[in-house]
């Protein structure tokens, strides 16, 4: 994981979804803690069995995310990751000048900066306008201008391009490339406009408007190489446009419907109102009266250079080969595949290489997938932070934090007391079999109290069992007051609770089961016992149970949901590991020493449940008076990714 | 920055930065320090790469940082005012070994040095070497990365580890960037930046320090 220790994933409820039975009559709230502590572990029903989750599974993966990253819709009381919304486009605007651009240009002209940004063809970085001049003195600035990367040092010079102001580059470079005519490619480089604009203006680079062309017309051989890739292009489409709409105007063609309107435009209004006058069918099976119709024309290809044919010469490949074989081009002078994908295809080497306007970028607001309510939106101007909705996920579920405990030789350590003298453990070197206590706080930040429920399988999933004790699974957090208040104060919490933990006080106080470490006006703090396990001999570690009801009750039903329902997530997770708990009197046969990479992070997944009352306001808009209290429940998944042990 | 605690690693100042007394900074009084911020063990401040006085005459570059103004300059120690090289905002955290050096450029054919400014809740990793014009408020800079000259980091733009941003590059707020030269490679989710959070520790970071 690319994130320093510690840090918290949560596991987005819809992960569930696929696999959930449809029938169940609860669709959005999404389990029930199963796995809090025994003995309500088997009270629940049995189609809510569930499984302990697996941050090693493959499917993790698609489910865990930052909680910064998450949204809530407050009408599915859910929490949403990416895979559960849409977007829509609030503005396109360019990262490098930062100005946006109206979509309706974006539509017509692509999406790319129409000012003067550019990425370096050879490096990608952003180019910049510099004068030539400047090095002679602070005289005049009217020098050449070119375009240069500070990062490669490339610059238009390479390509022989110089411009002669320093704005509107990229008019001056598309009339360029379009009129130089020593480079074989690239003449029309034109404006890169979109392949897909219905506004495109198709004989832009082309002399006069195109006629339809007689039959059996040879290609003009006038001049071979007239059109540049992009002119070529826009010269095609018009002339495939052209030829749809002039061979589908018979009402009996259906490929003329199947293409759309956007296609042939002049004869759609025609052909949707002959439609109803004249039947395909009828039309198909040599009907009656449309007989009397000409044969529409049939398609045809490009055949002038005009129309966008090219024809390759015939020594084409053999003047590129000699040209990679020359001395002066070599291996640098080649264009590499990275290169070439934003290039005109014909670009074979460094020299035919252009600058490339940059690429667009957008703010887009979200909705949720489920229900269309809008999660996010963002103001428009691209640059703004601002949001005028913005419903994440944090403002509803608890602000999750952990902290490893001073290790104490006093604190309620149950197995083992001969502890190193180390004051914090190292969270990138955790000693395997040393227990150490981590401090997980909860922050409230919604404006009810919540009563939230953990629940952890008391020995971490994967090939290195880790034992997990949540000292007190059950408690409550505060609500959050108003922002002033808390603006006010702060600081006083977290100087309270790093004052406790640190080194004086961390000797005084003794964590104990059932009690939370701490408490604040919205957080709460309980403390968590983690041994953490032996990465190449597991048997030990495993073997050793602790006498409580509730890990019995654990292991046995680890065992179950790998026996029983084959285990969706830890049959895929590695074929050399068994499943977790099916494997556990195995290991030591089983598991080869260098396991899987990351196999020695220490992840703990933690079920939250949370319970609150709540005004119901979404619902009763009208009534007035007393408001009514709905009750709330969310449950989720997370991971806390602790450390790494050492081995 | 009369020192205020002389015990410790660290010299607390009036405002509450909290320096180490083994960084290296250079050029006092042309660093403006908004309060509250942390310079660690082995970190350079080149405040001695300020603007000639008199060499330009005109105000400073062009470049329309709108990051978080750092609180005005504490009484000038010279008759006057010193150029500023660099100022940082608040809460802001200079990590080990990383290096500020104000940005220069070559303008009509002189060399000079330009303003480095850096707003509020910036993280500067450990050895990244920072040449900004501008760094925005909640950015964070990851170790080893290298910020060219000139660059511009928006609010809560987001520079991988080990990323290079070549000079002059732009990095629009949400936006993260990564590699060599970086490219946006993402952004950050819309809960970045609040407090708690990530990309919203800086005070939790400030308070841990010199404990
Ligand atoms: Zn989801
Ligand atoms: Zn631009
Ligand atoms: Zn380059
Ligand atoms: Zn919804």
């Amino acid at each position: 994981m690319s994130r320093p220790f510690p840090y918290t994933y949560i596991s987005c409820p819809c992960v569930e979804r696929p696999v959930s039975d449809p029938s169940r009559k609860k669709e959005t709230s999404p389990r029930k803690g199963s796995s809090q502590p025994a003995p309500e572990i088997n009270d629940n029903d049995d189609e809510e069995e569930e499984k302990d989750f697996d941050p090693r599974s493959p499917r993790a993966n698609f489910s865990l995310y930052p909680p910064e990253q998450l949204l809530y819709c407050e009408d599915c009381h859910q929490i949403k990751c990416p895979r559960c919304i849409t977007e829509e486009i609030v503005c396109w605007y360019c990262p490098s000048c930062l100005f946006e651009t109206p979509s309706s240009m974006v539509r017509s002209e692509g999406n790319r900066c129409a000012r003067n940004c550019f990425s370096c063809p050879i490096c990608t970085a952003p180019l910049a306008v510099s004068t030539l001049e400047n090095v002679s003195g602070s005289g005049s600035q009217q020098g050449p201008w070119v375009l240069s990367c500070g990062y490669c040092m490339w610059t238009t010079l390479d390509i022989g391009i110089k411009f002669d102001k320093p704005t509107n580059i990229r008019n001056q470079l598309s009339k360029m490339t379009e009129s130089s005519r020593g480079r074989q490619m690239s003449r029309a480089y034109g404006d890169l406009k979109s392949p897909l604009s219905p506004l495109a203006t198709a004989y832009s680079t082309v002399d006069g408007p195109e006629v339809p062309p007689d039959d059996g017309k040879p290609p003009a051989d006038e001049d071979p190489a007239v059109l540049g890739p992009d002119a070529r292009f826009a010269a095609l489409k018009a002339f495939y446009r052209n030829q749809l709409s002039e061979t589908s105007a018979s009402p009996n063609d259906p490929l003329g419907t199947d293409f759309g309107a956007g296609f042939s435009s002049p004869g759609a209004l025609n052909r949707i109102m002959s439609l109803y006058t004249s039947s395909t069918l009828s039309g198909l099976y040599g009907g009656n009266s449309k007989k009397s119709k000409p044969k529409p024309l049939m398609m045809r290809e490009a055949q002038t250079a005009s129309e966008g044919l090219k024809l390759a010469a015939s020594d084409a490949e053999d003047t590129i080969i000699q040209r990679m074989a020359s001395d002066d081009c070599g291996w640098e002078g080649l264009a590499s595949s990275e290169q070439r994908v934003f290039q005109f295809p014909e670009a074979r080497f460094v020299e035919d290489l252009l600058p490339l306007p940059t690429l667009l970028r957008t703010k887009r607001s979200k909705r949720c997938k489920s229900c269309k309510h809008i999660l996010v939106k963002p103001e428009f101007k691209p640059q703004s932070t601002r949001f005028r909705i913005r419903l994440i996920a944090l403002s509803y579920i608890p602000l999750t934090t952990i902290r490893p405990l001073a290790v104490s030789p006093s604190s309620g350590v149950t197995s083992s007391t001969t502890l190193l003298a180390a004051p914090t453990p190292d969270l990138n070197a955790l000693q395997p079999l040393q227990p150490i206590q981590i401090l997980l706080t909860l922050k409230n930040h919604m404006f009810d109290p919540v009563r939230v429920t953990l629940g952890t399988p008391s020995v971490t999933p994967g090939a290195v069992a880790t034992k997990v004790t949540i000292l007190c699974p059950q408690f409550d957090i505060g609500a959050n007051s108003d922002v002033w208040d808390e603006a006010l104060q702060a600081s006083n919490p977290a100087d309270q609770r790093s004052s406790r933990s640190g080194l004086t006080g961390g000797y005084e106080k003794v964590a104990e089961a059932g009690k939370v470490w701490d408490k604040g006006r919205n957080w709460t703090t309980v403390v968590l016992e983690v041994v953490p396990g032996l990465l190449e001999r597991k048997t030990g570690t495993l073997n050793t149970k602790e006498k409580k009801d509730e890990e019995d009750a654990k292991d046995a039903r680890h065992a179950r949901d790998a026996t029983s329902d084959g285990g969706w997530s830890d049959s895929d997770e590695n074929e050399t590991t068994p499943p977790p708990g099916h494997g556990l009197g195995l290991e030591t046969q089983s598991s080869p020493a260098p396991a899987q990479p990351d196999e020695d992070v220490l992840e703990i997944p933690v079920f939250v449940r949370m319970e609150w009352d709540s005004e119901n306001q979404m619902e009763q808009p009208v009534a007035k008076g007393k408001p009514e209290m709905v009750k709330r429940e969310l449950a989720y998944w997370m991971v806390l990714g602790v450390g790494r042990i050492e081995y | 920055m009369p020192p205020k605690a002389a015990k410790g690693e660290y010299i607390e100042t009036d405002t509450g930065n909290k320096i180490s007394r083994r960084s290296n900074i250079h050029g006092t009084q042309h660093i403006i320090l908004g309060g509250k911020t942390v310079i660690q063990t082995d970190a350079v401040i080149r405040g001695d790469l300020y603007r000639l006085p008199g060499a330009h005459p005109s105000s400073s570059s062009s470049t329309t940082g709108d990051s978080g103004e750092p609180t005005p300059a504490p009484a000038p120690a010279a008759p006057n005012t010193p150029s500023v090289a660099v100022s940082i905002g608040r809460y802001s955290y200079v990590s080990k070994q990383a290096v500020l050096r104000p940005p220069s450029r070559l303008h009509r054919g002189v060399h000079s040095f330009y303003p480095l400014k850096i707003g509020d809740h910036v993280f500067i990793g450990e050895r990244a070497v920072v040449e900004a014009a501008s760094v925005g408020n909640h950015v964070h800079i990851g170790c080893d990365a290298v910020v060219g000259s000139m660059a511009i980091l928006k609010d809560f733009a987001y520079v991988l580890d080990g990323a290079v941003i070549p000079p002059g590059m732009v990095v629009p707020s949400w936006c993260v960037v990564g590699g060599a030269p970086a490219r946006i490679v993402g952004e950050v989710g819309e809960g970045y930046g609040v407090e708690g959070a990530e990309g919203g520790l800086a005070r939790e970071r400030y308070r841990l320090v010199g404990r």
